[in-house]
């Protein structure tokens, strides 16, 4: 079967690629596009290393065909800094400490930016909930909390 | 013999502040390089086939079709691997026998374990390689199959290996069995310890494998030239040895392998060894290309080295005011598909948190069908940690006295003699109990469900063989070069390290990994050795560029050099006047670089002795529900003795990290097997590692007793965390349901299990 | 003036497969080159295996077997297994 073409912006940019039917969004990213910022930890939906925003939805791109990309607008790792500016979440997970090994943590900075922009003042449960879906082998999420926690209080402050 | 800084005597500059990591900004924008990020013009995707059964001899194996299909570009099979010799080389508690080896990396007369690798395919798709293997025929002759340690010990367990007779055991067995080896330690009398003791405790404790976790599965690009050079991209947990090993499985020279280090998403132990490398070398060798493998999860769980699955019976012997008389432990671990389990570890680490006179360890390397064991965070020592502080638990419970009185009045101090042999030369493991003792949150009050757990543990942690090159550029930045893998931030610890050093900034310094081609040997990161000992050799390289920006000062100022000493970050001798001091700055000097002798740099390459174990002494608080089963972590406390924290986020995340992992150990994870020896939880929904809602804030207590032979004082902190952890949360679960609980995982029926012993499954 | 020897002693295991069951020796020696040295002319093939597969704890500092570290008179050498971590 023929590749399919599919149009599609891409942090904020018109892209065009080539895929087979089968093949996922994360497939595509990686593949494709050579986005390799978002993870395969488990290819199942389970891990959240490959989370990727769909029209501003929080989605596990594994879980995603690449054909269902055609018309919308996906926001991926390499879009979180605007341009040289690092996002405050990116700034606090530095500061805080809040990686070890880093495979996490594109899917954990996309994940938390997702909760923020619905809850802009989350406690550490509602973090810890939300946050749930993304696994962390390091941390023991201690730091990630904290430094979720922190970018809240300065993009409230904003 | 490296000289110390003495606590109080100097105050440290940036050695003790928390920095952000070069790594750090490509890590939070997907920037950085995993294993899996790197291509290469032409590549090929190369896929491996595995085995679906258990236990199977392999009769034939048919490449033929999958070789036909158009796009394949090569095929392999074990044949393509040399054949290796079987001799028990090197270490004989790690698996340093590659005749083992070559059948783990793929199968020759026998698959051992569902999963075990067949046959690999490199082809232009991942599609084409997925319909490749499935052309692939393999003809198996399938075997009875055996997985449960103490089921593989029963005499008429089907054998993995028809020649295995137990190593160890005198006289030697004239039957052959699943038990690789029987070791054993012993100091003192037991029999008559335990004759002189007022109470005896003893349980048998039973562990399911548990899996390292890493969120990154096995990855690596290969490309072999015809010429015979090859070039490995590979996450790992040290590219030297990765390269040493590949090279002998593959049938090179180790010249003419260059690995380079891919950032490493997780390793834990589990990345120490290779399993994809030889593979993608190979098919790039017959192919002419470039190959890329990528492992998926299923493979992962499937096939990459777990932790070992024991049972385990402790003994101990105590007077009637809590002194410990004797100790008597027997751990029996699950080895996997070929020999060499952590139980020596396990042996070595049990009962060396205290003075005892009187101990015997014993243990047995037992075979059975799954992958073989691999490290993981201490490898050996949580398992054994878990047999032995529930029973002291139970000990101290006897008798009335505080658990962690209890470890304070017995524990090991410098000269006492261990089980295997030397004396403890090194303080830290009373202070530690203290630290935890004195915490606040010890005294919580705890309500209904609710109980309290306790342990401690020992780690020996390790030195060893490290390279180091410290270079100053022409605009006096500094170059920190050195062969350690970083796995989670030791750049930053060497960067912090050299600029306290040098009496420079440290973001004037750039620490990096350098490939196997450019820096000289270093072992792997693991152990909870970097810091220590590539932090020594960085230290050492340090001093021999001050030397040498000593003499180009003395040079520039056509000084003697005994007259120049070095001073925050510069040259400095007496001036003309009294009291005057003239200084030249390391940017000043590097500027006459040229006219002084040329460039200034100094690599050191140490193999570092000394070394301080670890210690760590942990709480847990957890609430249980009576109708569910399901256990609540209210909060841990753990308290670890870093010797000196050179980066104290960093050391607080590798505590925090350790104890989470061994929560999800006490509580959740576990292998489970179907009746035909297949995985039924190869994946993360079943296989349920602490996610962020499971846990509560981690309580990290540093206790700085520092080594003196590190520079500043450091002792490696990676593992020694996890030790305790098992217990503490086992203990916690005892306590508050009033029985002991001597199963891991505590998953919810088990718990209910022990609260009700009539309850149905 | 004759020093005091070394004590060297290996685990069981180790003196089960190398030393006929011999656990404990006294060896003088300045540095360890010579004590590997001694013990392989008492044990001869010794010394490679104690170069391949054993760590040397020295008066309880554990380190890697090398030729260069300095033995006192009357100390006490462990050779045990060698560690891996994880």
């Amino acid at each position: 079967m023929a590749k399919q073409h599919v149009a599609a912006t891409i942090n904020g940019d018109a892209v065009e690629f080539l895929c087979e039917t089968h093949q996922t969004l994360l497939d595509v990213l990686r593949d494709e596009l050579g986005l390799t910022g978002t993870k395969e930890g488990c290819g199942t939906g389970d891990c959240g290393a490959c989370s990727v925003t769909i029209d501003g939805r929080l989605v596990c791109s594994c879980l995603v065909l690449g054909v269902e990309a055609k018309g919308k607008s996906i926001q991926t790792i390499e879009g979180m800094a605007a341009g040289a500016e690092l996002h405050p979440l990116q700034r606090k997970f530095l500061e805080h400490a809040g990686l070890q090994c880093g495979i996490c943590t594109p899917g954990i900075l996309i994940a938390a930016r997702s909760l923020l922009e619905r809850n802009p003042d989350p406690t550490e449960e509602e973090i810890r909930l939300w946050l749930a879906g993304n696994l962390c082998r390091c941390t023991g999420y201690n730091k990630i909390v904290d430094a979720v926690l922190d970018a809240a209080r300065e993009m409230r402050r904003k | 013999m490296p000289d110390t800084i003495t606590p109080g005597e100097k105050k440290l500059r940036v050695v003790g502040t928390r920095p952000v990591r070069p790594d750090g900004v490509p890590k939070v924008t997907g920037l950085a390089r995993f294993g899996a990020d790197y291509s290469l013009p032409g590549m090929l995707w190369g896929k491996i086939l595995r085995s679906p059964h258990a236990h199977a001899r392999i009769r034939s194996i048919d490449t033929s079709q999958a070789l036909a299909l158009p796009g394949v570009k090569a095929v392999m099979t074990a044949a393509d691997l040399p054949e290796q010799k079987f001799e028990y080389v090197g270490p004989e508690r790690t698996a340093a026998n590659f005749w083992h080896m070559t059948r783990g990396i793929m199968a020759r007369e026998k698959v051992l374990f569902e999963g075990h690798a067949v046959a690999a395919v490199a082809a232009i798709s991942k599609m084409v390689a997925d319909e490749a293997l499935r052309l692939i025929k393999v003809d198996y002759e399938v075997l009875p199959h055996v997985i449960d340690v103490e089921q593989a010990m029963q005499p008429d367990a089907p054998l993995l290996f028809e020649d295995m007779i137990t190593r160890g055991v005198e006289p030697a067995p004239d039957k052959p069995s699943n038990i690789s080896k029987r070791i054993e330690f012993k100091i003192g009398d037991i029999e008559a310890g335990f004759a002189a003791a007022d109470k005896i405790v003893e349980n048998t404790y039973r562990t399911k494998p548990v899996h390292q976790g890493y969120i990154e599965p096995q990855a690596c690009l290969a490309r072999f030239d015809a010429d015979g050079q090859a070039e490995l991209w590979a996450s790992s947990q040290g590219h030297f040895v990765i390269r040493a090993l590949t090279s002998r499985l593959v049938g090179m020279e180790v010249g003419n392998l260059r690995v380079y280090p891919a950032e490493i998403g997780g390793g834990f132990g589990g990345k120490n060894v290779p399993y994809v490398e030889p593979v993608a070398l190979v098919l790039s060798r017959k192919s002419g290309h470039p190959v890329k493998i990528v492992l998926s999860r299923d493979e992962v769980f499937r096939a990459c080295g777990p932790a070992a699955g024991s049972v385990m019976t402790v003994k101990i012997g105590i007077t009637k005011d809590g002194k410990i008389v004797a100790a008597d432990g027997v751990f029996t671990f699950q080895a996997g598909a070929f020999p060499t389990s952590p139980v020596m570890n396990a042996c070595m680490c049990g009962f060396t948190p205290y003075d005892i006179a009187n101990v015997r360890s014993v243990g047995y390397d037992v075979v059975s069908n799954r992958p073989k064991t691999a490290a993981y965070r201490a490898p050996g020592s949580p398992i054994s940690a878990y047999a032995v502080e529930s029973t002291m638990d139970m000990a101290a419970a006897s008798i009335g006295m505080d658990p962690l009185q209890f470890r304070l009045k017995n524990v090991a101090k410098p000269g006492t003699q261990t089980v295997w042999g030397p004396k403890h030369t090194h303080e830290g493991f009373a202070e530690t109990i203290r630290a935890l003792m004195q915490n606040p949150a010890y005294s919580t009050p705890l309500g209904k469900n609710q109980g309290r757990g306790v342990a401690v543990g020992y780690w020996f942690n390790n030195g060893g063989e490290s390279s180091a090159n410290v270079h100053v550029n022409e605009d006096g930045t500094v170059l920190v070069a050195t062969g350690s893998s970083d796995l989670s931030g030791t750049r930053a610890s060497m960067a912090l390290m050299a600029a306290e050093t040098l009496g420079i900034d440290y973001d004037k310094v750039r620490a990096i990994v350098a490939d196997t081609g450019s820096i000289g040997f270093c072992g792997i990161s693991a152990g909870s050795r970097t810091t220590f000992a590539t932090g020594i050799a960085v230290v050492q390289a340090c001093r021999k560029v001050i030397d040498e920006l000593r003499a180009r000062a003395a040079m520039i100022w056509d000084a003697k050099v005994e007259d120049v000493v070095w001073e925050d970050g510069c040259a400095k001798r007496a001036g003309k006047g009294p009291g005057e001091v003239e200084t030249l700055p390391i940017k000043a000097i590097a500027a006459k670089r040229t006219v002084t002798g040329g460039p200034i740099s100094a690599e050191v390459s140490v193999n570092a002795g000394g070394v301080a174990p670890g210690f760590a002494a942990e709480f847990c608080d957890v609430e249980v529900d009576p109708e569910t089963g399901a256990v609540k972590v209210l909060r841990f406390v753990a308290a670890q003795d870093v010797g000196r924290a050179i980066h104290p986020a960093l050391v607080e995340g590798q505590i925090q990290g350790g104890v989470a992992q061994g929560i999800g150990w006490a509580l959740n994870e576990e292998y489970i097997y179907d009746d035909a020896g297949r995985l039924a939880n190869p994946g993360f929904l079943d296989y349920r590692i602490p996610v962020a809602s499971d846990l509560p804030k981690i309580e990290a207590v540093l206790v700085e007793v520092p080594n003196p032979n590190h520079p500043f004082g450091a002792k490696g902190v990676g593992e020694a965390n996890i030790v305790p952890s098992l217990a503490a949360v086992s203990n916690a679960v005892s306590r508050a349901i009033g029985r002991r609980m001597t199963e891991l995982p505590m998953s919810p029926p088990k718990v209910l299990r022990a609260l009700d012993p009539q309850r149905g499954s | 003036m004759s020093e005091a020897p070394a004590r060297v002693v290996f685990t069981s295991d180790f003196s089960d497969r190398y030393t006929g069951g011999v656990k404990e020796f006294e060896i003088e020696a300045k540095n360890l080159r010579g004590v590997i040295k001694a013990l392989d002319e008492l044990c001869p093939g010794l010394g490679e295996h104690l170069e391949e597969e054993t760590t040397v704890a020295i008066d309880g500092e554990v380190q890697d077997v090398g030729y260069y570290q300095a033995i006192r008179p009357g100390c006490e050498i462990f050779f045990i297994p060698k560690i891996e971590g994880g």
